[in-house]
């Protein structure tokens, strides 16, 4: 069994969900009531592969909403108590989805292992970053060309680069890609030095002077909502990959020839039946995930029950290669621009 | 050029980082003084709600077995067990030179406790089940679970001890409760929706001297609320019944 643990985008979206879903003690409360509302089982599903296999799933809401972000010790309790239920349910390779992964890592949950008269295995999740800095990649390869920006040319500027997924994202498109200049962007300047000598290459550069070299730049760091950005002095044409949470940059680059794609989500081959991606707002609900969700899935087809993505800077040009190949296999791929027209023009 | 990233919400943590960290590690390491004069006067009434819950605990599962005799002897074990919980707290405010509140908890208790007497002189075992094995071991576990975090390190190993316990025989009337949900679904829902906003009460009641133990409020109804919710799941009631089983505790 494989299991995806996401949250609602919002406070206000949650309590629609949960009035939907039948769940009126939480759709009338207040935040305080949500605060205290346990994790929910919300749907199973059965997932068919492309090669034939067939695997059984759960979504677990975690009743996490952003808004608790500012309540650490509430947003802690949220994943791991939503860790625990998965684990109860004998869930064998669970994803840690939306800010769940985020929160584990940064508030440091590893030391909180014992949930009651659960001890978490850890082998039992993954942050599914593995999947998600793959996906992004191939986001970028297929796509820059597409635009006319060619990749043994183009200039790539990773904002977020030290993060998990950023370092990796980096290490591929140094060893894999053949691009012209990568340009690392990141607030903490001691990992960045760290992954410039690891990679032996790359310039260490401010998120303002990279913006106006960069063909392409990959988000994976969430984008600030005070942040100005003039879109006049960016490239043209310019591929802007999202692979940020939550996804918001199509609201900060809106001009013609910037193209803003939604980075690290895929589309199956086939509908899958389920209802939990109109949760997470997907365009195509019945066959759009995020990769990081695709991840545990993929670990379940291939039998694999390891966490395989875990902690931070883990990520191997191996292991990309391994979950790549495999979720091609199985019916994945990484969503295109042609999925979301969205060259605006001001 | 990162001064200019002001972060307002929906960062990725990554930029907290640091901030978070050194609240998460003192928080988990903050444990209360255990010797002041407030820490004592709060203890003294927790610590006796915890000896009165024990003692109720005890009575009823002895009532319970008057009305399923064939019972009586796995009820009498539980029974016992409670004896054992009451003493080992006991114990622990001993351990601390706390004299317990008893007439505070008698108090506290005297709802519910007339409201499973009352089934109990009907027959009514449904709502007996409901009370003890459903409603007042979840609101123990779940005291006991957040209280163990921050408790003093003689206090936490009989606690540790008791929880393990607390785990074994919540199932009792679960099992019950299982077996016979399509003759008692009703009455079970019934039941709840007078005593399971009691429970809510009793725990806003006792949050102010909860929270001088450092025992959060939030973090003991979502206890509550989880273990209330695994018990439903396992009676075998459904998503949307234990949605509406649960709306009683928003009053």
């Amino acid at each position: 069994m494989f299991g995806l643990i996401g949250h609602s985008t919002s406070f206000e979206d949650a309590k629609r969900k949960a009035s939907v879903l039948g769940f009126d003690h939480i759709a009338d409360g207040d935040l305080d009531v949500w605060c205290t509302a346990p994790p929910q089982l919300v749907e199973n599903v059965e997932v068919k592969s492309a090669t034939g296999i067939s695997i059984e799933g759960s979504y677990i809401d975690s009743c996490f909403v952003p808004e608790m972000l500012s309540r650490f010790k509430t947003a802690r309790r949220k994943v791991l108590n939503a860790m625990e239920l998965a684990q109860k349910k004998g869930i064998n390779i669970t994803a840690l989805g939306g800010f769940t992964s985020i929160i584990f890592e940064n508030f440091n949950l590893l030391q909180h292992k014992q949930i009651r008269n659960t001890s978490l295995e850890w082998e039992r999740f993954t942050t599914g970053n593995t999947h998600t800095a793959w996906v992004i990649c191939k986001q970028l390869e297929i796509n820059a060309p597409l635009i006319g920006i060619d990749l043994k040319k183009a200039t790539v500027a990773v904002i977020g680069a030290t993060g998990d997924i950023g370092s990796a994202v980096c290490r591929w498109l140094i060893n894999k890609t053949g691009i012209s200049e990568l340009l690392m962007v990141a607030r903490q300047q001691g990992p960045l030095a760290l992954l410039q000598k690891e990679l032996d290459g790359g310039t260490v550069i401010s998120l303002n002077e990279a913006l106006p070299q960069a063909d392409i730049v990959v988000w994976v760091a969430s984008m600030p909502k005070t942040i100005e950005i003039d879109t006049d002095n960016l490239k043209k044409p310019c591929l802007m990959i999202d692979g940020g949470y939550p996804k918001n940059l199509d609201e900060k680059f809106q001009g013609e020839n910037i193209h803003v794609l939604k980075g690290g989500i895929v589309e199956f081959f086939n509908d899958i039946g389920w209802n939990m991606m109109e949760l997470a707002e997907m365009q195509n609900p019945q066959r759009e995930m995020f990769a990081c969700f695709a991840e545990a899935m993929i670990l379940e087809f291939e039998k694999c029950h390891t966490n395989f993505s875990w902690g931070r800077n883990n990520i191997s040009l191996e292991k990309m290669e391994f979950i790549g190949a495999a979720s091609l296999k199985h019916g994945f791929s990484a969503i295109g621009l042609d999925k979301q027209p969205k060259v605006l023009t001001v | 050029m990162h001064n200019e990233l002001k972060i307002t919400d929906m960062q990725t943590l990554e930029s907290n980082e640091k901030t978070i960290d050194k609240s998460t590690n003192s928080i988990s390491l903050d444990l209360p003084d255990f010797t002041t004069d407030s820490y004592k006067d709060a203890y003294s009434r927790i610590n006796a709600i915890v000896i009165e819950g024990e003692q109720e605990a005890h009575d009823n599962y002895i009532s319970i077995a008057t009305l399923i005799p064939n019972e009586l002897e796995e009820l009498t074990k539980l029974a016992r067990m409670e004896m054992k919980h009451k003493k080992g707290f006991t114990a622990c405010g001993r351990n601390l030179g706390v004299v317990a509140d008893m007439e505070f908890a008698k108090k506290f208790f005297s709802k519910l406790h007339g409201n499973f007497q009352v089934a109990l002189e009907k027959g009514n075992l449904t709502t007996c089940l409901l009370i003890q094995a459903i409603l007042i071991e979840a609101f123990a576990i779940s005291a006991y679970n957040v209280y163990i975090r921050v408790a003093d390190p003689f206090a936490k190993k009989i606690t540790e001890g008791v929880v393990k316990d607390e785990y074994l025989h919540l199932n009792y009337g679960q099992e019950w409760l299982k077996e016979n949900l399509s003759t008692c679904k009703e009455e079970l829902m019934e039941a709840n929706k007078v005593n399971l906003p009691l429970i809510k009460k009793m725990l806003d009641e006792v949050a102010d001297d909860a929270s001088v133990l450092a025992m959060d409020r939030e973090e003991l109804m979502e206890e509550f609320m989880i273990a209330y919710q695994d018990t439903l799941m396992e009676i075998g009631l459904d998503n949307r019944e234990i949605a509406r089983m649960a709306m009683a505790a928003i009053v």
